[in-house]
């Protein structure tokens, strides 16, 4: 094949594990990349930690959220469909909460897994469906790809987004055969449209019946197929043991795996690399994701900031560093989705196709102004943000400074903020013209945080920082 | 000076024939006509607009245009056939979908061509890798990553990202940016929803800026780069959109759907003097990917056909109204058409040839191809291709865009130059006295023809002329030499089955075409 694409990549990734303990910017980085809240608090705990300690400790936390109280009740028959609708927007709060719950490389997981084996709400209608798939996720962030991928086949939320429970022996639908293949496990090129025929009629037999997918022998084709090359009576889970078994799964993942973790461009070596390690691991993602987080290749300079953030990374990192958990979820919701991400509903079965496509000609002014309006205390339109009760609420930009610097010296507050909120060194001349922002007018000497007019000053450098095209990278 | 006025005085005041147009570079005579109006005019049809409207999640033509003749499209698809009784006449073996009327009124109006069996060797049925290869016009095997509007539309800015030409190249209606639109240095358009939204959010925050740091040939400072073009061009544009979407109008009233609300804001731009060439137009998500219960005359997929009929026809009604109709063509498109048999939940699967249309004033309409056979498929049991998606490219860029054949070759990375389908019927241009139309077929007589025709054309006295004379399905049938000074040619036609063929005119770039019928 030939590619026009040959954008310059980083050399082989060097996955062997670092030793060294993780300075203040390495931990940034880790937090930046593993969990949706890069918080100087959270730096600060690892910092001086290895990287192994460091990860071991993100991968135990879980955020913990009650679950909707419609979640276990099946719908009832015949109801309308605004009774289906009014759930939608309490699912996708139900997710914030997470997402803004205790900072986790689990949550990160759960957003990879849903952009992984798509589905939405539209397609879905039942929000209690999606609530079970992304409990599926939760359950399996960090565990077996192989008994995930194996559960996703009979997710009832999956069979009816992708049509698995309308394909019928002797006649099947392809439409999740095609994506298996395509965009779950293989990538493109590796298979060929016959496996994708073959493996429809493997995948018969599934039905959804209340808030369960259920399997029916009798109803599935147990007739001989040839997969992959492999012939036999093959029923769903065989198309899962052989799909996993070609060099092509492993190296899907890891480029998945490089891209979200790492850098947008991965050399072929670095992904065989990983590649390698997903297949000695027998696809177990937390032996997979604890060696990518703690090598080498993941600490490099060359790829600190390489990643453009996501929305989600955009609106509940910044809502997390400046300690706002409590704005409504409605609010950050909105923004996610205006910004092209709205959760549970991915622009089709491939997600969000993330790094250029999040920056438009609207999508970065509005990513601008979302975040210097969030500074104020404000939506991207103007309102104010308010809590769950209604009540405005908004960063206290002084306890920001004091938490992260000796905030009797600008130029400290400057240094420490270019470092909390900056994936990428700041040049002399950009702190130099943050600190006149800063200081707006009053010479060095006379600041004191403890005046009344520094709030103003210090929220006019945040903004001043979060316009910068370098806060969109990670 | 017209350009029959300029050739001829530069024969007479010896201007070598080197810097005439269509003999040198058309690039090279750019950079020397800058600035001179009369013959940056000449050099192409700088005003025309294309608005492209993708189907995105693959179109199932069969159900769109449908062989009303041919038994086993119903028998392959008991339930969601379209009936004979219900389809929209088109001629005796094809109907539209009956959702489409604004499509048949155009049909007839002679404005909207439907191409068949359009898709390319070896058909991808993958809807990402499919919607890639029509956005990048490349063959099935190749992937590149600009796409071919990006590659086409750079060439009219030198020095775009650096220097931004005063209007958007193109625009997309949404807010995502689709690759048909990157070109070698990124975005050459951009994006919004709405003009007076776009205008508030690019001009409410403050004007503090930070300096950018140091160029790095970093990932990060790749990506830097990349933000700092976007920013600008929003910065610059998000003015100049709001301006001509207040001066601009719209003069009927649009459907409330998706596609009606984003056609109406194209048309207010065009109204308001936006020199944009490109409009792309994606809606209703994926739900073309009709996999179950797509329906037949009503449903899922009637829904979709109808939108998009019935916003087409009020913005082309709108847009003659207005008297832009002389300058705005469309096409539509999607990755693939579906399986011709239905499957076992009374919906269609991935499948290859789709027909596409082209509509406007200026497009000759009319069915290119037969339909493709529906016994003779493909080992999936898919229909065969008719025509390479970049034939209709190669038309758009050469005919309708004015694109030399050169260029059109980069933009495609192939020559579709020879297989150009005679689409638009872009002689008529020339009505307008300010953009002279430098050849056209002036008569064809007898028409129709039983045994020999006389065709008379308008062609500069020194260039070289030909004409081509093609069936339907894109053969060609004839061709005969034209004497330039004369314009006159005499084709003998014995031999030519009973039908109509579409008659082309060259001479240097240009082309003109007409219609010739043969009776028998």
């Amino acid at each position: 094949m030939i590619s026009f694409d040959e954008k310059p990549r980083l050399a082989v990734a060097d996955l062997t594990q670092r030793q060294e303990p993780l300075s203040y910017d390495d931990a940034m980085h880790l937090v930046r990349r593993a969990t949706l809240q890069p918080t100087n608090a959270l730096a600060l705990r690892y910092m001086g930690q290895t990287p192994a300690a460091a990860v071991a400790d993100l991968l135990s936390k879980t955020a913990t959220v009650p679950p909707p109280s419609w979640a276990t009740t099946p719908p009832q028959q015949g109801q309308p469909f605004s009774e289906y609708a009014r759930l939608w927007p309490e699912l996708q709060t139900w997710w914030y909460r997470h997402a803004i719950g205790t900072p986790s490389l689990r949550e990160r997981m759960v957003l990879f897994w849903h952009n992984h084996f798509t589905a939405d709400y539209i397609t879905v209608y039942v929000a209690q469906y999606l609530y079970k798939q992304s409990q599926l996720f939760r359950q399996y962030a960090v565990g077996s790809f192989r008994e995930l991928a194996t559960k996703v086949v009979g997710d009832p939320a999956m069979l009816i987004y992708l049509n698995g429970n309308q394909s019928i022996k002797g006649n099947p639908n392809e439409n999740f055969g095609r994506e298996w293949f395509e965009l779950f496990t293989l990538g493109i090129g590796n298979y060929s449209e016959r496996d994708i025929v073959e493996a429809s009629r493997a995948f018969t037999g599934w039905r959804v019946a209340g808030l369960d997918g259920v399997y029916n022998a009798q109803l599935a084709d147990r007739d001989t197929k040839t997969i992959l090359g492999q012939t036999g009576s093959w029923d769903y889970q065989d198309v899962v043991r052989i799909t996993l078994e070609q060099q092509a799964c492993p190296r899907f993942l890891a480029r998945k795996l490089f891209r979200t973790f790492v850098e947008q461009h991965p050399s072929d070596d670095s992904i065989n690399a990983l590649a390698t390690v997903i297949r000695s691991a027998d696809y177990d993602m937390q032996s997979v994701l604890t060696t990518l987080l703690t090598s080498n290749a993941f600490y490099e300079t060359a790829v600190r900031g390489a990643i453009i953030k996501a929305p989600a990374d955009l609106v509940v990192g910044l809502a997390a560093q400046y300690g706002m958990l409590e704005v409504h979820p409605t609010a950050m919701l909105a923004v996610m989705t205006q910004l092209g991400q709205e959760i549970f509903y991915p622009p089709s079965v491939e997600g969000w196709k993330g790094w250029h496509s999040w920056i438009t000609s609207s999508t970065f002014p509005l990513r601008q102004r979302f975040a210097e309006n969030f500074i104020l205390g404000k939506t991207a339109s103007g309102a104010s943000l308010t809590d769950g009760s209604g009540q405005p609420v908004a960063p206290n930009p002084i306890a920001f400074a004091k938490s992260i610097a000796n905030a009797d010296d600008p130029r400290k507050i400057v240094e420490a903020t270019c470092k909390v909120m900056l994936a990428v060194p700041t040049t002399q001349e950009q702190r130099a013209v943050l600190l006149e922002i800063l200081l707006s007018g009053i010479p060095d000497y006379e600041w004191d945080i403890d005046t009344p007019g520094a709030a103003v000053r210090v929220r006019g450098l945040l903004q001043a920082i979060v316009r910068m095209p370098e806060y969109q990278l990670m | 000076m017209d350009r029959r006025r300029f050739l001829r005085n530069a024969g007479r005041t010896g201007i070598a024939l080197a810097t005439l147009p269509g003999v040198v570079d058309s690039l090279s005579m750019r950079a020397l006509a800058h600035g001179n109006d009369a013959i940056d005019k000449l050099l192409g049809s700088g005003d025309r607009i294309l608005v492209l409207i993708q189907m995105a999640g693959g179109n199932d033509g069969l159900n769109t245009v449908v062989p009303i003749t041919i038994d086993k499209y119903y028998t392959d698809r008991p339930t969601i056939a379209i009936p004979k009784s219900s389809a929209l006449r088109i001629n005796d073996d094809l109907g539209w979908h009956p959702a489409m009327q604004g499509f048949r009124d155009a049909f007839d109006a002679g404005t909207m061509a439907i191409v068949q069996g359009v898709t390319y060797p070896n058909p991808d049925r993958s809807h990402f890798r499919g919607t890639d290869i029509w956005l990048t016009a490349t063959d099935a095997d190749v992937f590149a990553s600009t796409g071919w509007l990006g590659r086409y539309l750079e060439t009219l800015a030198p020095g775009y990202p650096a220097t931004l030409p005063d209007h958007p190249l193109a625009i997309q209606i949404g807010t995502s940016i689709s690759l048909g639109l990157l070109g070698s240095q990124g975005a050459v358009g951009i994006s919004f929803r709405d003009p007076d939204e776009f205008y508030r959010l690019v001009n409410t925050g403050s004007s503090e800026e930070v300096p950018s740091g140091p160029a790095s040939d970093t990932p990060a400072g790749r990506e830097i780069a990349f933000m700092r073009d976007v920013a600008r061009s929003a910065n610059v544009y998000a003015k100049v959109v709001k301006q001509a979407a207040d001066k601009g109008k719209t003069t009927v009233s649009y459907p409330t759907s998706d596609l009606g609300t984003k056609l109406k804001v194209v048309s207010q731009l065009i109204s308001g003097g936006l020199s944009s060439r490109i409009y792309l137009l994606s809606w209703a998500g994926f739900n073309f990917d009709t996999h179950a219960n797509q329906g037949g005359v009503a449903g899922t997929h009637a829904n979709l056909l109808r939108e998009l009929s019935e916003a087409v026809t009020a913005f082309m009604a709108d847009m003659k109204a207005q008297g832009h109709d002389e300058r705005v063509a469309g096409m539509t498109f999607s990755e693939f058409g579906r399986r011709v048999m239905e499957n076992g939940s009374q919906g269609t699967d991935h499948g290859t040839a789709a027909p596409l249309f082209v509509f406007g004033k200026h497009v000759n309409g009319g069915v290119y191809g037969a339909h493709p056979s529906l016994t003779d498929l493909d080992d999936r049991g898919d229909m065969l291709m008719r025509y390479d998606y970049r034939d209709i490219y190669a038309s758009v860029l050469l005919q309708w865009l004015g694109a030399p054949s050169t260029l059109a070759q980069n933009v495609l990375f192939k020559d579709f130059a020879a297989k150009a389908l005679p689409l638009f019927n872009v002689s008529s241009v020339g009505n307008d006295t300010s953009r002279p139309m430098p050849v056209a077929i002036t008569s064809i007589g007898p028409n129709p023809a039983v045994d020999r025709v006389r065709i008379r054309v308008d062609v500069p006295p020194l260039s070289t002329a030909g004409i081509t004379v093609r069936d339907m399905a894109g053969s060609v049938v004839r061709t005969a030499g034209v004497d330039a000074w004369s314009g006159l040619c005499e084709m003998d036609v014995r031999g030519l089955s009973q039908g109509t063929y579409v008659v082309t005119l060259t001479a240097d770039r240009y082309t003109a075409h007409s219609f010739l019928t043969v009776r028998r």
